[in-house]
Parts: structure tokens; sequence; C-alpha cells
């Protein structure tokens, strides 16, 4: 009897597992499926294709060409003269690519990584000068500033948004592509800043004090100690605090939309997807495909740090 | 330059912090300030910002629209955090157990989580999609719960309870990671003591799980709020029928009139019911 209550016991919990594993996944796999599909495949419920098409990835990382949008007359033309030359060829379609929208990922791509990658890339230089500050030494004020870091926290993201547009344009930053990069730079940086000080400063704690003391007598000052011991000892929650800070930006849209709306050539790819996408109907694997390339990077460093970053995660350094 | 070595040291330590003090102090304090300042004037995108009064919070009180997107944005909140906390318990719970498998599960887990908005809300809207997707499929043709396939996620009735979902989806493994690692901390002679006293699983949630876990919940709780009412990408991209404060701010300000004096007092009255609703949370609720 006990055995056998157990068991169904134990069904039913795999069965909970499994069907809060199907909720969390089930999206992603309806991406991966959608972006491997056929036009002719989106209806059918079945999250396996028919038959795998892997057009629209070719496409986006600009591998192939993009015959699909070219007008059927076209096509045919294409398919059906033997005797055109391929520089022939390449040239009609390039005539008529111009016309149509091409989804310049490659580009974005780009721009995002760029953004995401040095904006982060200050905040934690910044973040690790600061926490190194606040959680070795002692003066006026310090226990404020650690304090009041997170509470930044609850002014939400449209709070700010008005006025420091505002700031930007009456700076003149907003009115020329290189001011507004270096806007959304700045803001990057400062939206990321308050969680990599929190997180580094909970971390530098944790590195027992005598470490250093040793090397003061060694005769370092401060910024070698920083650079020589806190840094090397503390690797791990760096690259840690970097690749979250990195996401942040990287996962951006609100600030992007406002300040990059006029500037097609800084897009990044929250904007761009979102700006592409408006009519879905006919490209919905393309869609997919772009959603999984850009999840991609953010679900890959993220599966190189996650036991770190639970930790701090949990230790309530976050921010959405 | 010389002084005691403390004072050298504190000298330090303040050099140190400066930049992040003045990059935040100019970036997020000064805008908090400057944008309670435009609430009170009729603002230009370039050029003079004239000094109105309280006429732009009039302007925003007297709009139906506005009680629209307080409403809204009421019941997203509640329901996201309710859901979301429900949820992430539950999940918390069941991971506490050990089983095979349970690193790739904590990992996929993770996933709606860290994925950014713009990549997952796609696939959401496939899901919803009228012509292709799989849920009208089943609603419609496999179980006959709706007499036609239409969208979902774009009709007014029920846009904003798939943004809710879609919260919920997206936000729960924070939290039961939260509880979750509480969850391990709890010593487990009080689980050996209250089997003793002849107490089954349920007695044992209630009067073991549950305090040792209030803390947790409630700053869980006070942070899906503050994050929820804050919340745009979520919603935003995800549908466009749904118009909580924040989206009705971005509206007001960034689109047609460019109302950016309106936009900041919306911001401003979305901030101060924001920041009575922490304080009165804070004194009953953590009791602090």
């Amino acid at each position: 009897m006990v055995t056998k209550h157990k068991f169904i016991k134990n069904i039913l919990f795999s069965l909970l597992i499994l069907v809060i594993v199907l909720f969390a996944v089930f999206p992603f796999a309806q991406m991966i499926s959608t972006s491997l599909k056929y036009s002719w495949d989106w209806g059918n419920p079945s999250l396996v294709p028919l038959k795998i098409n892997w057009e629209s990835y070719g496409e986006l990382l600009g591998l192939s060409q993009n015959i699909k949008d070219l007008p059927e007359s076209v096509q045919i033309l294409l398919e059906e003269t033997p005797d055109l030359t391929k520089e022939q060829k390449e040239a009609i379609i390039a005539k008529y690519r111009d016309t149509g929208d091409v989804f310049p990922f490659g580009e974005y791509f780009l721009n995002s990584l760029l953004f995401a990658s040095s904006s982060a890339f200050i905040s934690l230089i910044i973040a690790i000068l600061g926490a190194y500050s606040f959680s070795r030494m002692e003066y006026k004020g310090r226990k404020v500033i650690q304090r009041g870091v997170l509470f930044v926290y609850m002014f939400g993201g449209i709070l700010l948004l008005i006025p420091l547009y505002k700031v930007s344009v009456a700076l003149g930053l907003a009115g020329t592509q290189g001011g507004t990069i270096l806007s959304i730079l700045i803001i990057y940086v400062v939206q990321t800043l308050p969680v990599c000080l929190y997180m580094l400063g909970n971390y530098f704690r944790t590195i027992p004090f005598s470490i250093e003391e040793a090397a003061f007598i060694e005769g370092l000052n401060h910024f070698q100690t920083i650079w020589k011991i806190i840094i090397p000892l503390s690797i791990s929650a760096i690259a840690t605090v970097y690749i979250y800070a990195f996401m942040i930006a990287w996962n951006e849209y609100l600030y992007a939309s406002v300040f990059l709306k006029s500037y097609k050539d800084i897009y990044t790819l929250s904007i761009g997807l979102k700006s592409l996408f408006v009519s879905k109907n006919a490209i919905w694997d393309r869609i997919m495909a772009a959603s999984m390339l850009t999840a991609l990077p953010v679900v890959v460093l993220f599966l190189l740090i996650q036991k770190h970053l639970t930790g701090g995660m949990t230790s309530g350094g976050v921010k959405e | 330059m010389k002084g005691t070595l403390q004072q050298q040291q504190a000298r330090l330590g303040v050099r140190l912090i400066s930049p992040a003090v003045i990059i935040i102090g100019l970036l997020i304090i000064y805008p908090v300030f400057y944008n309670l300042y435009l609430s009170f004037h009729s603002v230009k995108l370039s050029g003079e910002s004239r000094f109105v009064g309280l006429s732009n919070y009039a302007a925003v009180i007297g709009d139906a629209e506005f009680w629209r997107a307080f409403l809204s944005t009421a019941l997203y909140v509640f329901f996201t955090t309710v859901g979301t906390t429900l949820f992430g318990l539950i999940v918390a719970l069941a991971m506490n157990k050990e089983f095979p498998g349970q690193g790739l599960v904590r990992s996929l887990l993770l996933l709606p989580y860290i994925a950014p908005v713009i990549s997952v809300v796609f696939a959401w809207q496939f899901f919803f999609d009228p012509v292709n997707g799989i849920f009208m499929h089943l609603m419609v043709d496999k179980w006959g719960l709706y007499a036609e396939r239409f969208n979902l996620i774009r009709s007014p009735q029920y846009a904003l309870w798939v943004a809710i979902i879609f919260s919920i989806w997206k936000n729960f493994p924070f939290t039961y990671l939260m509880i979750l690692s509480r969850l391990q901390a709890i010593d487990q002679n009080l689980y050996e003591a209250a089997e003793i006293d002849g107490c089954t699983g349920i007695k044992k949630f209630f009067y073991i799980t549950l305090p040792e876990i209030y803390f947790v919940l409630g700053s869980i709780v006070l942070m899906r709020i503050i994050w929820n009412m804050n919340k745009f990408e979520d919603i935003y991209l995800l549908t466009d029928n749904v118009k909580t404060l924040p989206i009705y701010t971005y509206f007001k300000a960034f689109t047609g009139a460019l109302d950016m004096g309106q936009g900041s007092a919306i911001s401003i009255i979305q901030f101060a019911i924001l920041i009575s609703f922490i304080i009165l949370y804070v004194k009953k609720v953590l009791k602090w």
C-alpha cells in the first residue's frame, strides 16, 4: 500500500515538473519550429516541420540570395533564362532588392553588440572603483551611498525618459548621430551602474581584508591593490556582472525607441525588429529566425555564467 | 595633502566613488526633479517652456483615458504580482525536492527570464495568431469553445489577460529562485521536530515553511509591484491594445501632439501613487 501511494505521488510530481517545463519552454519551441517551417506549413499545429527550411536563417545571416522578395515574373525570368550570366542575374536581383525592404540584420546585430559591450564595459570600470570604495574605505556618507544604490530602481524608465530626452535635445546631442550615440551610451551606463555597484560591493566584502593588508605591507598603493589583488581574485564575479550589464543593454527597448528613432543606421536589434515586423503575415519564418538569433547570444552568455548569476540575482542584485 | 592615514584613505574613497555618484546624480536624481519641473510647464521639444501651474495635472485627471489606463495598471499589477508569486512559490516547492535531470530543468526554467523581450513576443503573437496559431486551432477547431477564429492578443477584451499571463511566464523564474534559496536555508530540524509532534505535509507548510519565507515573499511582492507598475516593454511590444500608465505616458509625450508637460504629469502621478503604496506596504506588511 505504502509503495503504491508513493508511486502515484512520484507520477504526479513528474507531471507537475513536466507541466512547468512545458510552460516555460513552449514559446521557444514555437520559435524554433516556425523559423524552420515553410509558409505552407505554418497553419500546421505540429511543432515538427514537415520539411526543414533553412532559408530564413541564410537570408538573415547574408548567406543566401533573397529571392523571395522578387516579383514572380522576375523569378520566372531568372529561372527560365539559362543564358544569363551570373553577373547579369545578380544585377537584376540587386535592382529589385533595393525597392523591397531588406532586413539589415547583421548591421542591427553589430549596433546592439557595440552599444551593449561598450556601455557594460564603462559601467564595470566605474563600478569596480565605486564598489571597492564603499566596501573597503571609511568616509562620511558611505552608508547612504551604499544603501541608496538600489533605491534608484524605484524610478522606472518612463519617469526618467522625458527629462533625459529633453536635456539631450537642449544640449544639441539628440540632433546629431554622434550625439545620439553618446546619449544612449551614457544612459545605458547609468541603467546598469547601480546593479553593478551593488553586486560587486557584495562580492568585494567577501574577500578577506588580510590579503590586501599583506599587499600594503609589500608597498602597493590602493590602485595597485585593486589591479593586482582585487580584480584577479574576483574575476569570475566581474565577468558575471559584465555579462549581466551586457544583457540589460542588449535587451533595452524604451530609450532606444525614442532616441534612435530617426537614425536608421544605428538601430539596435530591439527597435529594428519591432519596426521591420509591423506587418507580419508573410514573413513569420524570418521573424522567428531573427528572434532566435537575437536571443541566442544572451542565452549562450547566460549559460556560461549561470551558477554565479543565479547566486548574484538571489542576493538581491537585480534590475528589470 | 598630508593628514592622517585615515583622512588620506577617506579622501581616496570619496574620489573612487565620485564618478558613480556624479553619473547617478546627473542622470537619475536630477532628471526626477527636472521631470517635476516639466510637469508644471507647457513644454515644447525645443525652445522655451511656459509655466502653467497645475493645468497639466488638471488636464490629465479630467481625461477619461487616464482613468482607463489607471484601471488597466491596477489590474495588471495586481494579477501579475499575485500570479507570479503563487506560481513562483509552487515551482520553488517542486524544485526544492531532488530529482534526476534537475540541473537541466533549472537551466530551462530560466530561459523566459533571460531572453530579450523583443525575441519572445513574436512567438507569443504567433501562438495567438488567428490564421496560423495553435491557440485558435485548439479553441475553435478542436474544442469548439469559440465560434470563429479571432486575434486574442489584439482584442480589447482579452489583450490585458494575455499581457498578464505573459508577465507571469516571463518573471516567475526570478521569483522561484528567490524563494528557493530561502527554502534551502530553512533548518531541517524544524521539520523533524514537527514530524515527531505528528504534523502532516500541509501543516508543516503552514506552520514552518510559510512563516520562514514570509519576509522573502513580502520583499518579492514589493519588488514585483514596483517593477510591474513601471513595466513598458513587456506590454507595449506584445500587444497594441493594453494601455497602462507608462504606455499612456509614452504615447502622450512621444506621439501625436508630443505633450511632454502632460506626459511628465502622468509619470509624476504614477510615481506618487507608487511611493505612497510602498510606504504603506513597508509599514504594514514588512513591519519595518
